[in-house]
């Protein structure tokens, strides 16, 4: 890894004003825990990097919203996400799934911001995030706008994101009247990078379900919505039948990759097996109360 | 008279140091002037050097020099070097023999500008055929060394000198009985092919070292655990005197093999004096994947059987994928393939133990010295005739396990080698013949045993110095390297039981080669032994020197608390120095070239057992460890608690080697040589619950009862998991490492 020039804007503006020539050699950087993982390896090698480390107290703010929904600064860390009180009482599914995401070294710098910006499918938050039907807030000197996490990530490590435009946070809906899990499946070690992560998130109304939201990543090129199993389960009470009914829709449906991880046809097993009994937990959580 | 300083937990000397990050590595030296390297390496497993372009390198700002094989040519007339062959060159010359071999070497002030100019240094190869696997290389066209080149320091090796078109780089044979006639009389035989995989034994700090010229000489700082080869190794290719050559360990973050012999220490010697500068190579994690790894091998075992479970004949094929250098392979061929038929009682018994050369990384010694490839086969297959005979598997065992009288396969007895005790000990630990829950739906559970031994390497030597100053303090100066094994301390509590003092006043000097006396090496469990035989005699030497000062000074006696008041007496102020030193060297017999056979083949044996029970999930292949049991045969323990972490540690240590590790390899290229992608257990894999037991019997001419127990626990964890799993869902794994998406496809495929 050779030198780099590090910028240090004093403020969030500042700092798309200095992305905003577009120059592919000056990329921004956060937590930097994967950056800097590529630029050791020599798979990447920018010669500026923007740090947007505290660069402004409001970015990192996990806030709830006046609707009962909540608003993740980018530069929130995953520690932060995962101690946050209110985090855990209107999304336990993101509280839940933190200590199983990457270590606690990593979680203390890596931020929301850049764990979507990556676009790397081996990552646990976005699909968590998409389950939940959070949208991606952007910001450029040009304006600002805002995509849905399903929709930001394009492909293998591709995102929507256009040069000059910057993750400014995440905005969760209410969470009311849902019931959500996720599942990460290593194959190797237990901390290892998945070799697939379901995220369910499930609306249910006089006991069926009125709306479904099943996302699958890792195993995928890019996380995938899968509509297939979706259809098997909406208007229907969450059922044995129908679960694996639908874990079957999912096997069938979705177009998982071969890699070090795992075989695609063992990931389809895989995803057979953990969203059928990612969906009898739900089932059980939700019959339980 | 015992002082209770042996057989005391005594906490490690150096544990606050580390914890604290005050302890000494390597990593942290730096000196004036000095220069970084960084490696410039093949990108082909087999090919003729045509060109090496370092123009482009050299021109960098900042690099200092760029040096290939032909400048260490320059300074050493033949670069090779090696325990067993001088095979390795210091940099490749002529040909490259595997992906990630050094080829030429950047210096600089900068790490940094090293590496970035070492990407600018640009070679071409005429391509070779490539060998890569080690059935392959028995047979193949492709010959990894045009003309082999022993050491000569090996007498099983004179044989291949100069030998052509081959890649045995050992061949070793034993016959005992009559094989032939006993399988043909046998009731059943049993033939079955075991494969483990490469693996690397990741020390969590990587190989580095630093070479600094000195007038007249060389001091060379190095990760190694073995200072006293290095000093002679580098002082041989210098054609110096020994002690020009002065080499240095401090503490070792981890070695377990990969640090033996030479690995960085001839590069940065040569570079050294080329450049009259301190130089320092720090490997990265990736490059220790090009540096050593562990012999993936082939055992095809064949078993004659009664039709009671008696077994009559055993046939033992072993072959070891040496990598492209010999490093000490050779010795893993012949030590560990002699006890390739495992701890039986067999009448009948051929073995032929290859070691190979092929286009991949060098292999060399790793914890448990290529037992743990040999006990997968044997315990395996033990399994496989019990169930197929209708016995019980611990029963099948115990009706052919070798008793303290009998001898082994070379002819040695099984002195104090309890190997049934250690196998009703798992027994019994386990509750063998209790009942036991097998699961239901989706999990099922299944538990194993495995039993392996292994000999310790001989003839070695070990020499060490006690020391005992005027004030009464003494400290001890040995090679041999504590590299978290807790030598230092175990090595303190014996001078302490010969003086009467405390162990933990006892300062352990850390090797130096110049201060240090000679050491073998650090490896193979040989140092409680022999080292703490040298430090026994050192300090009764020390303790003999102090009875005559008392003598001189008129006492009757005295003990650790009136040692100073000796040399008062005598000199008649704080003065004088007392210097007891021991050296040790067990018997040894060779094995006869013609039969293989040896009456003392090894100064003592280690026996090691172990217990898992598992529970696979049935619809993915994820097979959990809920109990992992070691019982080590090591004698007295020295320190129980070090010994318990020695037994935990090296049972954990290899169920990852069972579970998780696999070098993967692509046309001779690593392609997962991080710790992202090759992945070794951490906290959350450790099974539930771990018993660590250690059987109650004495090394009788062992150091205070004691022997070495580094790789005890090693020996058993592949084969007892494999054979917890076989009895939870009905499989049997015949290569490593058992994989939840490998047992997936052998449980679909025995249904479909």
């Amino acid at each position: 890894m050779r030198g780099v020039e590090i910028l240090r804007p004093g403020s969030f503006a500042e700092a798309l004003d200095l992305l905003a020539g577009g120059d592919p050699e000056t990329r921004p950087m956060s937590g930097g825990t994967a950056l800097i993982l590529m630029m050791k390896t020599g798979v990447f090698q920018p010669e500026r990097l923007v740090s947007l480390d505290g660069v402004e107290p409001d970015y990192g703010a996990i806030t709830v919203t006046q609707d009962g929904g909540l608003h993740i600064g980018a530069l929130a860390t995953l520690s932060a996400l995962g101690r946050h009180p209110e985090v855990a009482r209107l999304t336990p599914i993101i509280h839940r799934a933190m200590p199983h995401l990457s270590n606690v070294r990593v979680r203390n710098v890596a931020c929301v911001g850049g764990a979507l910006a990556h676009g790397d499918p081996h990552m646990d938050l976005p699909p968590i995030l998409a389950a939940l039907g959070a949208d991606v807030e952007i910001a450029s000197a040009k304006g600002a706008r805002s995509v849905p996490v399903e929709q930001f990530i394009r492909g293998y490590y591709e995102t929507v994101l256009e040069p000059g435009e910057l993750i400014s946070g995440v905005s969760i809906p209410p969470q009311t009247g849902w019931v959500s899990g996720y599942r990460k499946c290593t194959t190797r070690a237990v901390d290892d990078w998945p070799a697939l992560g379901i995220a369910v998130a499930l609306s249910m109304r006089a006991g069926a379900v009125a709306r479904a939201r099943v996302v699958v990543s890792a195993a995928t090129e890019k996380l995938t919505r899968v509509g297939e199993a979706e259809a098997v389960l909406l208007d229907g009470p969450l059922r044995p039948e129908r679960i694996a009914e639908a874990a079957e829709a999912a096997a069938g449906a979705v177009e998982t990759m071969d890699d070090a991880l795992g075989s695609a046809g063992y990931k389809t097993q895989l995803l057979r097996v953990h969203l059928r009994r990612l969906l009898t937990d739900i089932a059980g959580g939700e019959s339980a109360t | 008279m015992p002082n209770g300083q042996v057989g005391r937990s005594v906490p490690r000397h150096e544990s606050a140091e580390k914890v604290t990050g005050r302890a000494e590595y390597v990593h942290n030296l730096s000196v004036a002037g000095m220069l970084h390297l960084k490696v410039f390496r093949s990108t082909v497993a087999h090919g003729r050097i045509l060109s090496i372009d370092t123009s482009e390198a050299e021109a960098m700002p900042g690099v200092h020099a760029v040096l290939t094989g032909e400048d260490i040519r320059k300074l050493v007339a033949e670069p090779y070097y090696g325990p067993a062959f001088h095979d390795q060159p210091v940099l490749a010359l002529d040909k490259v023999r595997y992906v990630g071999e050094p080829v030429a070497v950047v210096a600089a002030r900068d790490p940094y500008v090293a590496a970035a100019a070492a990407e600018l240094i640009f070679a071409e190869y005429e391509e070779l055929p490539a060998v890569d696997d080690e059935i392959e290389a028995m047979t193949s066209d492709a010959v990894v060394h045009d003309e082999l080149r022993p050491a000569g320091t090996f007498p099983d090796l004179k044989h291949l000198d100069g030998k052509r078109d081959t890649n045995v780089a050992l061949d070793y044979h034993l016959k005992r009985g009559d094989p032939e006639a006993a399988f043909a009389a046998a009731d059943h035989v049993f033939e079955h092919e075991f494969r483990t995989q490469p693996v690397m034994h990741v020390p969590l700090e990587p190989m580095v070292s630093l070479a600094v010229p000195e007038q007249g000489g060389l001091t060379i700082h190095t990760a190694s655990q073995s200072p006293s080869f290095v000093r002679s190794e580098v002082a041989r290719l210098l054609g110096w005197a020994e002690n020009r050559v002065r080499v240095k360990v401090p503490y070792l973050g981890g070695g377990f093999g990969a640090k033996l012999y030479i690995k960085l220490e001839a590069l940065v010697a040569c570079v050294a004096l080329i450049l009259r500068k301190p130089v320092k190579l720090s490997l990265t994690m990736e490059e220790q994947f090009y540096t050593i790894t562990k012999h993936a091998s082939t055992f095809r075992i064949k078993t004659g059987v009664n039709k009671d479970g008696r077994i009559t004949a055993r046939h033992c094929a072993v072959y070891w994928n040496g990598g492209a250098y010999a490093d000490i392979g050779p010795r893993v061929t012949q030590k560990s393939g002699f006890t390739a038929p495992g701890p039986y009682n067999i009448e009948n018994v051929e073995i032929e133990s290859y070691a190979l050369y092929t286009n991949r990384p060098p292999a060399g010694a790793f914890r448990g010295f290529g037992i743990p490839q040999l006990v997968w086969a044997y315990e395996s297959q033990i399994d496989v005739i019990a169930d197929e005979l209708g016995l019980d598997r611990v029963a099948i065992r115990r009706l052919n396990l070798l008793d303290e009288t009998d001898p082994q396969a070379t002819g040695t007895p099984m002195k104090d080698a309890p190997v049934k005790a250690v196998l009703e000990r798992v027994a019994a630990l386990m509750d063998w013949d209790g009942p036991f829950d097998t699961g239901q739906g989706s999990i099922r559970r299944g538990r194993g045993v495995a039993v392996g031994f292994k000999a310790s390497i001989s003839p070695t030597t070990s020499v060490a110095n006690v020391t005992v100053a005027a004030d009464g303090s003494c400290s001890l100066a040995m090679s041999t390297v504590d590299m978290g094994q807790g030598s230092a301390t175990a090595h303190s509590q014996i001078v302490a039981e010969v003086l009467g003092i405390r162990a933990e006043d006892v300062r352990v000097v850390n090797p130096d080669t110049d201060v240090t006396p000679y050491d073998m090496a650090t490896l193979g469990s040989r140092s409680t032994y022999h080292m703490g035989h040298a430090v026994r005699l050192a300090a009764e030497d020390a303790r003999a020197k102090l009875d005559a000062l008392a003598g001189e000074v008129g006492r009757d006696g005295w003990d650790g608390n009136s040692i100073a008041s000796l040399f008062l007496a005598r000199y008649g102020m704080q003065a004088g120095t007392i210097t007891g030193s021991g050296t040790y060297m067990p018997s040894y017999a060779k094995p006869d070239p013609a039969t293989g056979f040896s009456d003392n083949i090894t100064p003592f044996w280690m026996v090691g057992g172990t217990g898992i029970e598992v529970e696979v999930d049935t619809e993915t292949g994820k097979a959990r460890i809920t109990k992992l049991i070691s019982v080590g045969d090591l004698g007295k323990p020295l320190n129980p608690r070090i010994v318990e972490t020695q037994l935990s540690g090296g049972a954990l240590m290899q169920v990852g080697l069972t579970m998780l590790e696999d070098m993967a390899l692509d046309g001779g290229q690593v392609t997962n040589a991080s710790f992202s992608d090759y992945k070794i257990p951490g906290f959350a894999d450790i099974p539930v619950e771990i018993v660590n037991d250690i059987l109650p019997t004495e090394q009788r001419d062992g150091p205070f009862g004691a022997k070495g127990v580094g790789e005890t626990a090693t020996f058993g964890v592949a084969p007892a998991l494999a054979s917890a799993i076989h009895q939870a869902v009905g499989v049997r794994v015949t290569s490593l490492p058992i994989t939840p998406e490998k047992l997936f496809r052998l449980m679909q495929e025995r249904t479909a």
